[in-house]
C-alpha cells in the first residue's frame, strides 16, 4: 500500500494530486508529505482526490489538520475530485460544511 | 600515596595527548590493553565534551591505591556552562552521543566510579574511577 | 568466571588451528552464545583471543600483535553501543508492560453497563482491533429513560485512551437521561476542543429514548448516521443529521430530531468499525449490514449484535482493521 501527492505550482496557486490509499498506515506519510508544501506567493491550494480509492477517519484526520494550517497562514484550502464514498464521509463528519470539496461529477457543494 | 598530572584541553589535538597520558598511567598501574584502550575513551569522550561544549578545560589523572587496591582516575574540570538537566545527559539514547553508545552513559560505563559535580554558569567537574583487578 | 571463558576459547582455536574443519567452527558460534549471556563485551573477546593466540601460537609477527591494540581500541565503542541497545530493549519492555497495565486501566475505567429500562431491550458489544480501543459507549439511565452515547476517536493508542477519559467526565457531568442530546454534544465538544492537538478528533452519536413517549432522540458530532428500522414498513430509514466533528471548532452548536418507535422497531448505533468493513472483494456495502441485521430483527438485541458481529468478521475472513461498535435499543413493549 503507497500514497503519492505529486505538487504543481500554477499562477497563484499550488495543485496536488494525491493517488492511493489513506488509512491508518499510509497517513502519517501523507501527513509528512503534505507539511513539505510550502506556499510561497500561492493564497491557494487544490488538492485532487480523485485517485484515491479509499480513505479511512484517520485520513480526514490528517486533511482537518492541514486544513486548519492553511486556513492559519490565510490561504484557501479545496479538495477536488471526491467520490461517493469520499463525499459521504465529508457529509457525515460535517467537515464538508466548512471545507471547500467538489465531488467527482463537477457538482459543488 | 597518589600521582597526578594534567594536560589542558584547548585544541583538539590535546585530546590526544590526554588520551596518551592516560595510556601511560593505565600502563604504569598494570592495566591490560583491554582495559588501557577503555580508559583512553573514556578519556576521549570527556576531552571531546571539554573542546565542544565548555571551549577550553583541564584534564588530570590520577594513580591512587587503596590497601592492596590499585586504580586510575580520570578528572575533567571546565569552566564552561554547565549541565542543565543531568538526568537527560545520562540518559541511553540522548541525542549527543548520537546514539553511537559513547557520550556520559558510555564513561560510565567504561569506568567503576562516575561523579559529576556541575553548576550552570560556573563549570563542570567529572570524577571517573577504575580499579585493577 | 572470564579465566573459564579464557580457558574454554583457548581450545576451541587451538582445535581449529590444527583441524580447520566445520565442527571447529560450529562449537565457536555456540561459544559466543554463552559470551553474550555472560555479558563479554566485543573488545574483552579481542583480549581473549588476542591471550588464547599468544599461547597457542608461539611465533606471532610483532605486526600482527600491534595490529591488535588498535583493533581493541576499535571495538571499544561496539561494546558501548551493544551496552546501549541492551539497555533500550530492556527500558522498551517496561514501556510495553506499562502499556498492558495502562490498557487494563482503560477498560476498567471505561465499563459501562447496559442498563435495564422497563419496555425497552438493549444490545451492545465493542470489540477493539487492538489493544487499546478507540470505539467508547456510555450510558446514562433513569426509571423511563436511557441516554446512549458512542464515540470513535480518531487517533490511536495512549492519546486516544486519554481523549476517551475526558468523554467519559463529560458524559459524568451531564445531569441526568433526559437531557437534550444537542446539549450534551455542545458540552461535550466545548470539552474536547479545549483539550486535543490538531490531528485529534472524536465523532460521536447521542441520543435519548423516553420510555414514556417511546421515542427517541439524537444528535450527531460527524457521526455514521444511526438507523432506524420500522417493522411495519420492513426497512430502514437512515438517521441523518448535520453536525460538526468534536474538537475542530470551539463555537459548533449541534441540533436535535426525534423519532418514534413502535413496538418491534429498533435503533441501531454503529461506529465506522461496521460500516467500512471490507472483504476481498471490495466494500461491503450497507444494504448488506443491513440485511443481516434484518436477518435476526426477532431476536434479543444482544443476540442481534453478536450475530452481525460473527456474520461481518466471516465475511473480512476473521480481520478486524478498525475497532467495532455496535448498540440495538429495540422497543420491546
Amino acid at each position: 500500500m503507497n500514497i503519492s501527492v505529486d505538487l504543481q505550482r500554477e499562477e497563484n496557486k499550488v495543485v496536488g494530486f494525491i493517488e492511493g490509499e489513506i488509512d491508518a498506515f499510509t497517513a502519517p506519510m501523507l501527513r509528512e508529505k503534505l507539511a513539505e508544501i510550502t506556499l510561497g506567493d500561492s493564497k491557494e491550494i487544490v488538492l485532487d482526490l480523485s485517485e484515491v480509492s479509499y480513505m479511512d477517519s484517520t485520513g480526514l484526520g490528517v486533511f482537518v489538520g492541514f486544513f486548519k494550517n492553511v486556513k492559519s497562514e490565510n490561504a484557501k484550502l479545496k479538495l477536488t475530485g471526491l467520490s461517493s464514498r469520499l463525499k459521504r464521509l465529508f457529509d457525515i463528519t460535517g467537515l464538508g460544511e466548512i471545507m471547500d470539496i467538489e465531488s467527482s461529477t463537477g457538482e459543488v457543494k | 600515596m597518589s600521582i597526578e598530572s594534567s594536560v589542558d584541553i584547548i585544541t583538539e589535538w590535546d585530546i590526544v595527548a590526554a588520551r596518551q597520558l592516560g595510556r601511560n598511567e593505565a600502563k604504569e598501574v598494570g592495566f591490560g590493553t583491554v582495559d588501557q584502550a577503555r580508559i583512553t575513551t573514556a578519556i576521549s569522550e570527556l576531552a571531546r565534551n571539554i573542546y565542544l561544549y565548555a571551549g577550553k578545560g583541564k584534564i588530570t589523572i590520577e594513580r591512587i591505591a587503596d590497601g592492596a587496591m590499585k586504580g586510575i582516575v580520570i578528572i575533567a574540570a571546565d569552566q564552561g556552562p554547565g549541565i542543565p538537566d543531568l538526568r537527560k545527559v545520562m540518559e541511553d539514547g540522548y541525542t549527543t552521543s548520537g546514539g553511537l553508545g559513547a557520550g556520559m552513559p558510555g564513561v560510565k560505563r567504561l569506568m567503576d566510579d562516575f561523579k559529576v559535580d556541575t553548576e550552570v554558569g560556573v563549570g563542570t567537574t567529572i570524577t571517573a574511577t577504575k580499579w585493577l583487578r | 568466571m572470564p579465566q573459564e571463558v579464557e580457558r574454554q576459547y583457548k581450545a576451541i582455536l587451538r582445535n581449529y588451528l590444527e583441524q580447520q574443519n566445520e565442527l571447529n567452527l560450529y562449537e565457536g558460534q555456540t561459544f559466543s552464545k554463552q559470551l553474550i549471556q555472560k555479558n563479554i563485551s566485543p573488545e574483552e573477546m579481542i583480549g581473549i583471543h588476542r591471550a588464547a593466540l599468544e599461547e597457542v601460537v608461539s611465533d606471532i609477527p610483532e605486526k600482527i600483535e600491534h595490529s591488535f591494540d588498535l583493533l581493541i581500541e576499535v571495538m571499544v565503542r561496539y561494546g558501548l553501543a551493544l551496552h546501549e541497545h541492551q539497555n533500550l530493549i530492556q527500558k522498551q519492555e517496561n514501556f510495553r508492560i506499562e502499556m498492558d497495565l495502562a490498557a487494563n486501566v482503560q477498560r476498567t475505567l471505561l465499563k459501562t453497563t447496559v442498563p435495564q429500562v422497563q419496555g425497552l431491550d438493549i444490545g451492545m458489544l465493542s470489540v477493539p482491533a487492538k489493544e487499546m480501543n478507540g470505539d467508547y459507549v456510555h450510558f446514562l439511565s433513569d426509571s423511563q429513560s436511557v441516554g446512549i452515547g458512542v464515540a470513535d476517536v480518531i487517533g490511536k493508542g495512549i492519546p486516544a485512551a486519554l481523549c476517551m477519559s475526558m468523554i467519559k467526565n463529560g458524559m459524568d457531568s451531564v445531569d441526568g437521561a433526559h437531557v437534550d442530546p444537542a446539549i450534551v454534544l455542545d458540552v461535550i465538544n466545548r470539552i474536547v476542543e479545549r483539550s486535543v492537538t490538531d490531528s485529534m478528533f472524536v465523532s460521536m452519536i447521542y441520543g435519548s429514548y423516553d420510555a414514556t413517549t417511546h421515542t427517541f432522540t439524537y444528535a450527531s458530532a460527524g457521526h455514521e448516521p444511526a438507523l432506524h428500522y420500522s417493522l411495519q414498513e420492513g426497512t430502514f430509514h437512515e438517521l441523518f443529521i448535520k453536525g460538526l466533528l468534536l474538537g475542530v471548532l470551539p463555537q459548533t452548536t449541534y441540533q436535535s430530531q426525534t423519532v418514534r418507535l413502535e413496538i418491534g422497531d429498533f435503533v441501531v448505533l454503529m461506529t465506522d468499525g461496521v460500516t467500512e468493513c471490507r472483504s476481498q472483494d471490495g466494500f461491503i456495502e450497507m444494504e448488506k449490514v443491513m440485511k443481516i441485521i434484518e436477518d435476526v430483527k426477532t431476536e434479543s438485541a444482544q443476540e442481534m449484535v453478536e450475530y452481525v458481529y460473527k456474520e461481518l468478521i466471516l465475511l473480512q475472513d476473521f480481520e478486524l482493521r478498525d475497532d467495532f461498535t455496535l448498540v440495538i435499543v429495540k422497543r420491546a413493549v
